[in-house]
């Protein structure tokens, strides 16, 4: 009596499991305990949380699996579940449709299931399955809701009611899995709640440890053990270096260490050190772990096949990162395919040092000057003028009517003092923001077209001396930037984005200062010049 | 045949029309069964429409005979004031449907083959990263610059190729395009994901297509589980899904999307391809960094605008397959709004097939393009004569007969038609010689490799100006970078001219002209051989070959006579091996300006009937200037409006305002005169002092014709006006001031 009521879970299925989840064997057990153990923990909903790739689906999923699979020795069955995922659905009904496919898979239930839009058809549903069917005693069903905290378009009554699905349905349980719960998220008492804390040092080392490095395994120059111990002290190294400040994750770190590990051991391959002279090999890669564009990797994989315009600012090879996302955080993912750290290797040393000195913005300006045709780059420096310029000062950048030339930026500078007392002056100035910080201003597109109109001619090759004006192209050049999103509309008649051919509304310029002024280079043009501060 | 009434029918009716022209001294001459006596304006519209009733079945006669024979569509209005002869008319428009599509084929050719490099480096790059294992979704970048409507042609091959080159021997991958009008939202971006990638292929029955249920299950329209199952019973799990424009999506839709594909990528295998205008920088900075981590990303470019441009210049205009030349001017405008404004390939193709239209619609002296069994003696009416005559290069030919005393020839071509018919006859011929001669010279200085200057503006300066390589009087001045090359590079460029000579160029439609070009082979063929000799002489003397041009030509000497300093020059001591080399070279340019040589278009006499260099047309059509229009409408309407009170208008010399001019114009004129705010009472107030009655016609009945409105009328046509300003954008309300308007800018 006693055992049949306190039961503990099968131990071949936990050992097993926290072998393939090191250091998250005491989540393990918990959750076992709790699923699984209807008599003795009492369970209906259960909160598990913990930041991002900590194991928490991985882990309740191959849990789940196993606990199913060891039932099915028994006659009926006695555990079935069913995981719903819910960034994968778009709308509230969209999850409740997804919940109601989901089960009547898990049970194999034949009946056609009818159109479910509202959390109380939810209900109907789920009691017509899982509540009035007889049940073999001690049936459970556990419906996980996998990061339901970021369902889409979710009513605010979404989580209650799931929470109380498990009141009117004894035999289910609910598992909620969210990065971090509020007090009362599911407006019910003495929820359990499972937490998957951060993983420390020793057991990022131990799990990154349990991979084999990539590339050659073991290192040309060393034994197998060498080499494994130098991976670990390695893994140690970075998470120092990066982990504690930045790449605080799992498949952050661990992608940072694939990327660095053939770098940092190609001394070894190249035999000028050995694999056991860590603090020398740590002395020669020290700048590798200083290029903090390690933690964002970017879009590109694979660097542009052309040279040309981007030599110095293109990024070194990144080889795929083995472990990113979620379902693959588990450690014991299959190591990393080691075709490409071990192509890019040979390549590598000598880009870092020459990268860390160029910025990324930089190489958008001449990228960008190389595409746009010339009517539209000068109107994208009109754009930049109009919007970080204020209007009143037009009159005496643009015009030349006083002057006969332009007058440029001579000591024009904008002087908070005269009007008030001194007192109040300063204050002003106190309070005075300098324009370029606080980003681009809203103009109205025939300001720009004006400051457009009284530009080209100086910025223009000259060439042609008087140019038509031409409104076809000029308007198209703007249905182009405006498409691009490099010229944006704010406002409008109708909410913003609404009608492009409103002509109320104002724009702003979307193109930051180190891209503009590389354009502005690249049409001869030194835009500081045209900026009052 | 239904599609083409309606066509006509939409042409008849004049809602459609963009513009109202009144024309009132224009007939429609060339139908028979208008008489022009008749009052117009009210019977005008009703023969139109008769007329063209009963035209529609001859022209539908017409448009059937085009399916058999191929022949004659609807006919060109013949010209010449209507005295065109048929035959010409129908010649003219045969000459373009045959000209036009040869130069399209070739034109889209280019264009496709424009695009390969890249379609196999993104084939490739989805290839290559299908087989690496990784937890992100393979993502492709493609550079195509800005112009994103010239784009479609690039993903309709992407779409082909990938669907007709399946990766491992998959079944094909379903194609998606999406274009950012179609993605207001996720759901409608999804429900388009979804419905494209269902649709039934080419090769497969409609009910694969039909709508997916599985177990009784219907999927919401948005549900990916849809098209899971949906591959699933295709066997296959790839989809592509290409954002054609890919900066113009929402940027919160695009990570949204992204993350909603990249959690599908464990059941369907999505692929995406970006249309990039700028750079990967500047559309990464618009995603997430959680996003684009999800993504593995490669950057491809597609060949850029410019050298497509100077692709399709070299194949299509330049070629001897293009029938029509386009003269320089007008190319010049074309290539020049091309490079500053965003106007794309395709906006090209059209501007040149708008030329050859104007040409062979307008120009009588197109007929003249017929090949020599065509063009007869009996096509030639007088009236082409006399056209002939009037043209410039026929004035220049019979001034330099003048001037060179060839009188009789001369007087031949003003007096006598039939020596003029046979000259025209004969121009073809002349023609054809010209072209090879400057497409020759052309291929010979750009297969040189001696000058930086592109194909198109080389094309264009040997139009205009002519081809001539001397340094000092030349167009192409060469002489001096020939005179600069070492031995190596002089052989390279013997043996690059001789294979240019030989191998002709298929671009432009060359063909092998060693016949022609007997004495420039063998003077090549010699040199080189020559200069082979002097410089393995040379190495084996152990000293380098030099030229005079090359070598440090002038020493400065210092020689010290009794204790004086004489400097002098001298030149510096050449060998015989480096003075024959010398010689060698000044052959060479002499050889090369020989045969790289050809006078201007324009010095060619009779070349009009084959060349089109008008550029008003092509400016009216391609590039509209509304606020240019409309200023000048409102300045002049009775330039536009031909009405009685308008003509007088026009008539007035002191240029005064006339009351009678539509309200707007008078409006408009008064708005020019004012400043940047308007006070509307004062507006008021200056208009109806114009148009108003005076004083003294009080008593007098109001109307339009008569001494001027009476307050209401005037009244009501002043605030018609005033709206209509503020439509067109001249005036907008402002809040600066009561009762003001504020004008508008209009640039």
């Amino acid at each position: 009596m006693i055992a049949s009521l306190f039961q503990l879970p099968d131990e071949l299925i936990i050992s097993t499991l926290a072998q393939a989840f090191p250091c998250r064997e005491a989540q393990i057990r918990a959750l076992a305990t709790l699923l699984c153990q209807p008599t003795a923990a009492p369970c209906r909903n259960l909160v598990v949380y913990g930041t991002e790739a900590t194991g928490k689906t991985a882990i309740t999923s191959a849990l789940l699996a196993r606990l199913a699979d060891q039932d099915n020795d028994n006659e009926p069955p006695n555990l079935r579940y069913a995981i719903v995922s819910s960034p994968e659905c778009i709308t509230a009904r969209h999850l409740y449709e997804t919940v109601v496919a989901k089960v009547a898979v898990a049970l194999e239930w034949t009946d056609s299931p009818s159109r479910c839009e509202s959390l109380s058809q939810l209900h109907v549903e789920l009691c017509k399955m899982l509540k009035y069917p007889s049940r073999p005693p001690g049936f459970r069903f556990v419906l996980v809701l996998d990061a339901i905290d970021r369902q889409r378009e979710a009513p605010h009554t979404l989580l209650p009611a799931l929470a109380r699905l498990s009141e009117i349905i004894p035999c289910l349980t609910t598992v909620f899995i969210v990065t971090a719960p509020a007090p009362n998220l599911l407006l019910i008492s003495s929820v359990p709640h499972l937490h998957f804390p951060t993983y420390i040092k020793p057991e990022f080392v131990a799990i990154l440890s349990a991979r084999s490095p990539p590339g050659p395994n073991p290192l040309p120059n060393a034994t197998p053990q060498e080499t494994a111990d130098l991976w670990a002290r390695f893994v140690a190294a970075v998470h120092d270096a990066l982990a504690r400040a930045a790449c605080r994750t799992l498949p952050a770190l661990s992608h940072s260490c694939t990327t660095l590990w053939p770098r940092f051991t190609s001394p070894v391959l190249a035999g000028t050190h050995s694999a056991k002279e860590f603090s020398k090999l740590l002395v020669a890669a020290r700048l590798l772990f200083h290029d903090d564009r390690l933690l964002d990797p970017g879009v590109l994989a694979i660097p542009p096949s052309q040279p040309t315009s981007k030599a110095a600012g293109a990024p070194p090879p990144r080889p795929p990162p083995s472990a990113e996302t979620k379902p693959s955080s588990a450690p014991a993912a299959p190591p990393p395919v080691p075709s490409t750290p071990s192509r890019s290797a040979p390549t590598t040393p000598a880009t870092p040092a020459a990268a860390l000195t160029t910025t990324t913005g930089a190489g958008a300006g001449p990228a960008l000057a190389r595409l746009l045709p010339t009517t539209a780059r000068h109107l994208l420096l009109a754009a930049y003028l109009a919007s970080h310029n204020p209007a009143r000062h037009d009159l005496t950048l643009f015009s030349t009517h006083h002057h006969g030339r332009r007058r440029r930026r001579g000591g024009l500078s904008v002087s908070g003092g005269g009007r008030g007392g001194s007192r109040a002056a300063a204050a002003n100035k106190h309070k005075k923001i300098a324009r370029k910080l606080l980003g681009a201003h809203a103009f109205v597109l025939e300001r720009m077209l004006a400051i457009f109109e009284a530009v080209r001619g100086e910025w223009g090759d000259g060439k042609d001396g008087v140019e038509v004006p031409s409104d076809g192209d000029v308007g198209m050049a703007i249905a182009t930037l405006a498409s691009l999103r490099l010229l944006v509309k704010v406002g409008g008649g109708s909410g913003g984005s609404g009608d492009m051919m409103d002509s109320g509304g104002k724009w702003r310029v979307n193109v930051g200062w180190e891209v503009i002024r590389g354009l502005g280079r690249a049409a001869g043009v030194e835009i500081e010049e045209w900026l009052i501060e | 045949m239904a599609q083409n009434e309606m066509i006509d029918a939409s042409f008849e009716e004049d809602d459609h029309r963009v513009a109202f022209i009144f024309q009132p001294n224009t007939n429609v001459s060339h139908e028979k069964g208008t008489d022009g006596a008749t009052p117009r304006s009210a019977k005008r519209r009703k023969l139109a429409a008769a007329s063209s009733s009963s035209s529609t079945p001859k022209k539908h006669r017409q448009h059937g005979s085009t399916g058999t024979n191929g022949g004659v569509g609807v006919c060109f209005p013949p010209l010449f004031g209507g005295t065109e002869k048929p035959e010409a008319a129908i010649l003219r428009r045969e000459l373009f449907e045959e000209a036009w599509p040869v130069l399209e084929k070739r034109v889209q050719h280019v264009l496709r083959e424009a695009n390969r490099n890249t379609l196999d480096e993104v084939a490739g790059f989805l290839k290559r990263a299908a087989e690496i294992e990784t937890d992100k979704l393979t993502s492709a970048f493609i550079i195509t610059g800005p112009n994103i409507a010239a784009q479609d042609l690039l993903f309709e091959q992407l779409a082909e190729r990938l669907c007709a080159d399946p990766a491992g021997g998959d079944a094909p991958p379903r194609f998606v395009r999406l274009r950012a009008s179609d993605a207001p939202n996720l759901k409608a971006v999804l429900r388009k994901i979804i419905r494209d990638a269902s649709a039934a292929g080419p090769g497969e029955d409609e009910d694969a297509g039909a709508e997916v249920v599985q177990g009784g299950r219907k999927y919401l329209d948005y549900d990916l589980e849809a098209l899971h199952v949906f591959l699933r019973q295709h066997q296959t799990r790839r989809v592509v899904v290409a954002f054609q424009d890919g900066e113009a999506f929402d940027s919160g839709l695009l990570t949204d999307l992204i993350s909603i594909l990249h959690s599908w990528r464990d059941r369907i295998r999505f692929e995406l391809l970006y249309g990039i205008a700028t750079s990967v920088e500047l559309f990464q900075a618009r995603l997430a960094k959680s996003t684009a981590r999800q993504l593995y990303g490669a950057q491809f470019d597609v060949v850029q605008a410019g050298s497509v441009l100077d692709g399709v210049v070299k194949t299509a205009i330049a070629s001897t397959y293009a029938a029509l030349r386009i003269g320089p001017s007008l190319l010049r405008t074309l290539v020049d709004r091309q490079h500053h404004h965003v106007a794309g390939i395709h906006a090209f193709v059209a501007s040149l097939k708008y030329a050859y239209m104007c040409h062979f619609y307008a120009d009588p002296l197109s007929v003249l393009l017929a090949g020599q069994g065509r063009l007869t003696r009996p096509m030639l009416q007088p009236e082409h004569l006399e056209a002939v005559r009037t043209l410039d290069s026929f004035k220049a030919e019979a001034e330099a007969a003048v001037d060179a005393r060839q009188l009789r020839h001369a007087r031949s071509l003003i007096e006598d038609d039939e020596y003029l018919a046979n000259q025209i006859l004969d121009h073809g011929a002349r023609r054809n010689e010209y072209l090879l001669r400057l497409l020759r010279s052309l291929h010979l200085i750009a297969t040189s490799g001696l000058t930086p200057i592109s194909f198109t503006d080389l094309y264009i300066l040997a139009l205009s100006d002519g081809v001539d390589i001397s340094q000092s009087s030349g167009t192409i001045p060469l002489e001096d970078a020939i005179r600069r090359l070492n031995p190596d590079e002089f052989l390279t460029l013997a043996s690059r001219l001789l294979h240019a000579i030989s191998a002709g160029s298929p671009e432009l439609g060359l063909t092998d002209f060693t016949a022609d070009a007997e004495d420039l082979v063998a003077s090549l063929t010699d040199l080189h051989d020559e200069v082979d000799g002097l410089s393995s002489r040379a190495r084996s003397q152990g000293t380098t070959l030099k030229s005079r041009y090359s070598a440090q030509s002038r020493v400065l000497r210092t020689t010290v006579v009794a204790q004086k300093v004489q400097l002098s020059r001298d030149h510096a001591t050449l060998t015989d091996e480096d003075r024959a080399f010398t010689a060698a070279v000044d052959k060479l340019c002499e050889v090369l300006a020989q045969h790289a040589r050809c006078e201007p278009l324009a010095d060619l006499f009779l070349h009009e009937p084959w060349t089109f260099d008008a550029r008003a047309p092509y400016r009216d059509v391609f590039v509209p200037r509304p606020g240019n229009t409309l200023g000048r409408a409102l300045v002049r309407p009775h330039d536009y409006l031909a009405c009685a009170c308008c003509a007088k208008a026009a008539a007035d010399p002191a240029g005064r305002l006339d009351p009678a001019l539509p309200t707007t114009a008078v409006l408009y004129h008064l708005y020019l005169e004012a400043g940047a705010l308007i006070n509307v009472a004062d507006l008021w107030a200056a208009y109806y002092a114009l148009v108003g009655e005076g004083e003294e016609g009080d008593g007098e009945e109001s109307d339009a014709g008569g001494g001027g409105f009476d307050e209401r009328t005037a009244l009501v046509q002043f605030y018609r006006g005033l709206a209509e300003l503020r439509m067109m954008g001249f005036v907008r309300p402002s809040r600066r001031k009561a009762d003001h308007i504020a004008k508008v800018k209009w640039l």
